[in-house]
């Protein structure tokens, strides 16, 4: 079963980034964070900014820790390409922070 | 002489019984393969004969042909058969069927519980058609959006027998998922490690893991729009602090993963038999597992882009539309792998073959399509049109129904031993391929065009009439190809001569048995070192016959097959499966009188046949165990011996826990996610009224869980069950005492639930317990045997976190204000 779990991590990571992502904008939309300025942004992207950055940074020490455990077999080498995967689409998916308005 | 006698003592002990007491006793998994595959084409006809009364009513402008009233149970009725039961219990019927024997296995973990989702299957199914019958059929769309479903736009109970109907057959679902994810981990063919497996066991344990976590969302959706209508619970109500997004979001959070479920199993079939086909091995093994890995995580990050048009913020639009493209990705490798497998090899224009060319054809065109749905502002041009309806045709005829007749030509011969009569399936395929294009390629364009989904008529002059027409005509052409298909495949199981055994020289276990398969699958199991166990070793049949592989006996009338270490597939030991019963018919039917009193109203009853249900389980799990330790036993070639699984650790029981209360804790996960939501989204919010402060019960809840999470550890049963019955009373205090009256707003019918969950758990967690008791007394723990109290801590200790969470939950709210 640890096999299978590592071999899921980094799409897991993923999972749990979105969901962290989706959650902080409803509730920084709902709590008017868009509203308070924080270094010539607003709390709200600043926050999202913040936790998809430690997102990605967090994937990315996930995958090299598989990499640097991982053995000889196909699915630890598959563990650590779904872990680049998992990184990749929080990237991707975090896009829209920097490009389009927060609560409109 | 040797493969005989052992033939006659395995069919003894393995066979269903003969005639009716038989059928509805029999819990074979190749029985219920067999069945389920059946009663889906029944379904599926049902579903295509409302299909072609839809398009005949579209047919022409200003049609009188029916009425809206039926247009819209025709509509709905269409939608909820082909989704809930036609595409999901099939592909569960061929996994059934195939699984075992493709895993070298000679059953799945859970036999009887496949007989339970059978039976809730035909049950649920008959509730449905039943109410289409009478005129009462569900007729507010397959997703059934509140408010059009709610009690003041659908009074009678067309929408109850949706909500009932389907959560009655889901629990088929769950069954099956829990079994074939334990099934594919646990029960394999000694030394078939992971990276072995066949890849149609990877597509359904990534199926089988979506199930688990998709399926629950839309119960808990279906629980909550069932409360309201009946007890008036305001979770979709905004006038009482409910939302009627909150079910889009509980629909969809199952309905797109839903989408790859049902073509997760139709690829893994892609996969088995194009490379048989192209006579030559899968390219790339794999990256098909990380992709198929890939799809199975992605694909729970796109729900929203069925609610792109809803007004959410569109920065979260941009979050679902960036995983709705990417999602493409993982499909892309699949589809490169097997053109590159059809590169290699040297692929033969056989029937299954001509199939999947129909597959390759249809469903990358509705990939192309959902690409397009998946930008947001064409989404907001095309939403709500023909062109989604054709968009969604292409994906699911395209993903599911080509790549399922591929794979009933390929496995018939396996199924009935014989082979084809005529050349009819030919001329099937070209009917299917052209009336469906015609049909739903012009959609496309009507949508386009404008005419929204759903409608009954439409006026002449919109440009509409003549592509309506030539769909209307292509349907027809395409149900004439379906009739042609079920007409051979009744000639070859009626007329069809006799044939030899592997009749596409493939490579996988399955057909190294006789066809069609013994009621006990293998007479000994195989030692597999290969992806292809029967190309390394063409003479495996006569060998597994003769009974020289592992478990190659009979023994006390048990039922014997092998559980492997999960990963390296080595024998771990063996799993000793139930017989015959008429427990799964008789609890599906009791489950029944619960569904069919909550419909007729008649609520003060429906507990009682919860009560029963809990006896029949009593029942059931009794009849599981020994009440002696026998020591390892032989199980091998050259004198191995293994345990047998009530004296060892990693029990297909325990795992099928563990999997039970992931689902359960997704089902809990998503309420509190709604709790959030309604809290963060909905209208009149903060509620009017708040929580009452409740240290006392609060206290009590944490108290309750410690204590029973510390005694059932110890073994102290008294105590264990003092503290679950600490976590009833704190709910039971909360709901009666503590809380708004639910009816009043939805922050306090969606606290009442959650107490409810918990006093549900605790309560089962109380009869565990109290069933452990009894079979400690009884004999069936103790020495080797210490598998049951492990099983009965799980559920105890997930009654005692989720008490801790849900009084948390509840109670901070009143004390923050």
């Amino acid at each position: 079963m640890i096999q299978l779990l590592r071999m899921t991590a980094g799409l897991f990571h993923w999972a749990v980034a979105f969901g962290v992502l989706y959650g902080l904008h409803g509730i920084g939309c709902s709590a008017g964070w868009e509203r308070s300025m924080v270094a010539g942004t607003s709390l709200h992207r600043l926050l999202l900014v913040l936790a998809w950055a430690g997102g990605i940074a967090a994937g990315v020490a996930l995958t090299r820790w598989l990499r640097r455990t991982a053995g000889a077999g196909l699915l630890d080498r598959i563990a650590v390409l779904l872990g680049w995967v998992g990184v990749a689409a929080v990237v991707v998916g975090g896009l829209p922070i920097v490009t389009i308005p927060a609560c409109l | 002489m040797k493969a005989l006698r052992l033939h006659r003592e395995l069919t003894a002990i393995w066979r269903t019984e003969p005639g009716l007491r038989g059928q509805l006793r029999s819990v074979n998994h190749s029985d219920m393969g067999r069945r389920f595959i059946l009663g889906a084409f029944f379904f599926f006809a049902v579903g295509g004969v409302l299909a072609m009364l839809i398009r005949a009513q579209l047919a022409t402008p200003h049609s009188a042909f029916v009425g809206p009233a039926v247009y819209n149970q025709l509509f709905t009725m269409h939608g909820s058969i082909m989704m809930f039961l036609f595409a999901i219990p099939m592909f569960e019927g061929l996994a059934m069927y195939l699984l075992p024997k493709m895993l070298g296995a000679r059953d799945l973990a859970y036999p009887r519980l496949s007989a339970l989702g059978w039976w809730c299957y035909v049950f649920g199914g008959s509730i449905l058609i039943a109410a289409m019958l009478a005129g009462v059929a569900p007729d507010a769309g397959w997703f059934l959006y509140p408010p059009l479903s709610g009690k003041t736009y659908t009074p009678g109970i067309n929408s109850d027998v949706w909500l009932l109907g389907v959560t009655f057959v889901e629990i088929s679902a769950m069954c099956a998922a829990i079994e074939i994810a334990v099934s594919i981990l646990k029960l394999r063919a000694p030394g078939m490690r992971l990276d072995r497996m066949p890849l149609f066991a990877w597509y359904m344990l990534a199926t089988a893991g979506m199930m688990i976590f998709g399926f629950p969302p839309l119960i808990l959706g279906s629980i909550l729009l069932e409360v309201e209508r009946a007890f008036g619970w305001p979770f979709y109500a905004p006038e009482l602090g409910g939302s009627p997004l909150l079910w889009q979001h509980l629909f969809w959070l199952f309905g797109h993963p839903e989408v790859y479920i049902i073509f997760l199993p139709a690829a893994g079939a892609v996969s088995t038999i194009l490379p048989v086909m192209a006579r030559t091995k899968i390219l790339g093994y794999g990256a098909l597992v990380a992709a198929v890995m890939a799809l199975a995580f992605l694909s729970f990050g796109l729900w929203v882009h069925h609610m792109f048009t809803t007004g959410i913020p569109h920065m979260a639009l941009g979050f679902f539309s960036a995983a709705s493209t990417l999602v493409a990705i993982p499909t892309a490798v699949q589809v490169f792998a097997w053109l590159g497998t059809l590169w290699a090899g040297r692929p033969q224009l056989k029937l299954p073959m001509l199939y999947l060319i129909g597959f390759f054809i249809v469903f990358v065109l509705g990939g192309l399509t959902g690409v397009m749905l998946a930008v947001v502002p064409f989404d907001a041009q095309a939403h709500d049109t023909a062109f989604v309806t054709a968009h969604l045709h292409y994906v699911l005829v395209g993903g599911f129904v080509f790549p399922m007749l591929a794979a009933a030509y390929y496995w018939l011969p396996h199924f009935t031993g014989r082979g084809r009569v005529m050349r009819l399936g030919e001329a099937a395929f070209w009917l299917i391929l052209i009336g469906f294009n015609l049909t739903f390629f012009l959609m496309h364009l009507t949508g386009l065009l404008g005419m929204p989904r759903r409608i009954d008529t439409y006026p002449e002059g919109m440009g509409w009439t003549w592509l309506n027409l030539l769909s209307s005509v292509g349907s027809f052409l395409m149900a004439f190809g379906f009739a042609l298909f079920a007409i051979d495949v009744a000639l070859q199981i009626w007329l069809g001569r006799l044939h030899k055994r592997n009749p596409w020289g493939a490579g996988t276990l399955e057909w190294a048995m006789a066809t069609p398969a013994p009621a006990y699958n293998f007479a000994s199991l195989a030692v597999v070192e290969g992806r292809d166990p029967l190309e390394d070793r063409p003479d495996l049949p006569a060998v597994l016959a003769r009974g020289d592989g592992w478990l190659g006996h009979a023994r006390h009338g048990w039922r014997e097959t092998m559980a492997v270490d999960m990963v390296s597939g080595a024998p771990d030991h063996i799993a000793i499966l139930p017989t015959n019963s008429w427990l799964p018919i008789t609890t599906a039917a009791t489950l029944g009188g619960f569904f069919l009193s909550m419909l007729a109203g008649l609520y003060p009853l429906a507990p009682l046949f919860l009560v029963l249900v809990a006896m029949l389980g009593w029942r059931w799990a009794w009849s599981n165990g020994q009440r002696r330790d026998f020591g390892p036993l032989p199980a091998g070639p050259g004198g191995a011996m293994l345990p047998i699984a009530a004296e060892t650790r990693g029990t297909t029981g325990w795992w099928g826990s563990v999997f039970a209360l992931t689902a359960s804790g997704t089902l809990f996960a998503s309420l509190l996610f709604g709790y959030a939501f309604l809290w963060t989204v909905a209208p009149d919010w903060p509620p009017p009224q708040l929580i009452a402060r409740a240290p006392f019960e609060l206290v009590l809840a944490i108290a309750g869980a410690v204590v029973a999470a510390v005694a059932v550890r110890r073994g102290q049963w008294p105590a264990a069950l003092a503290g679950q019955g600490a976590i009833v009373v704190a709910m039971v205090l909360l709901i009666a005492l503590r809380l708004p009256a639910p009816t009043s707003h939805a922050y306090a019918a969606t606290g009442a639930t959650v107490a409810a969950y918990v006093i549900f758990h605790a309560a089962l967690a109380v009869v565990m317990l109290a069933f452990l008791r009894a079979r400690i007394s009884a004999g069936f723990v103790g020495g080797q045997r210490q598998g049951e109290p492990r099983i009965v801590r799980l559920w105890s200790d997930h009654a005692a976190g989720a008490g801790i969470v849900a009084a948390l939950v509840i109670a901070l709210p009143g004390w923050f204000a």
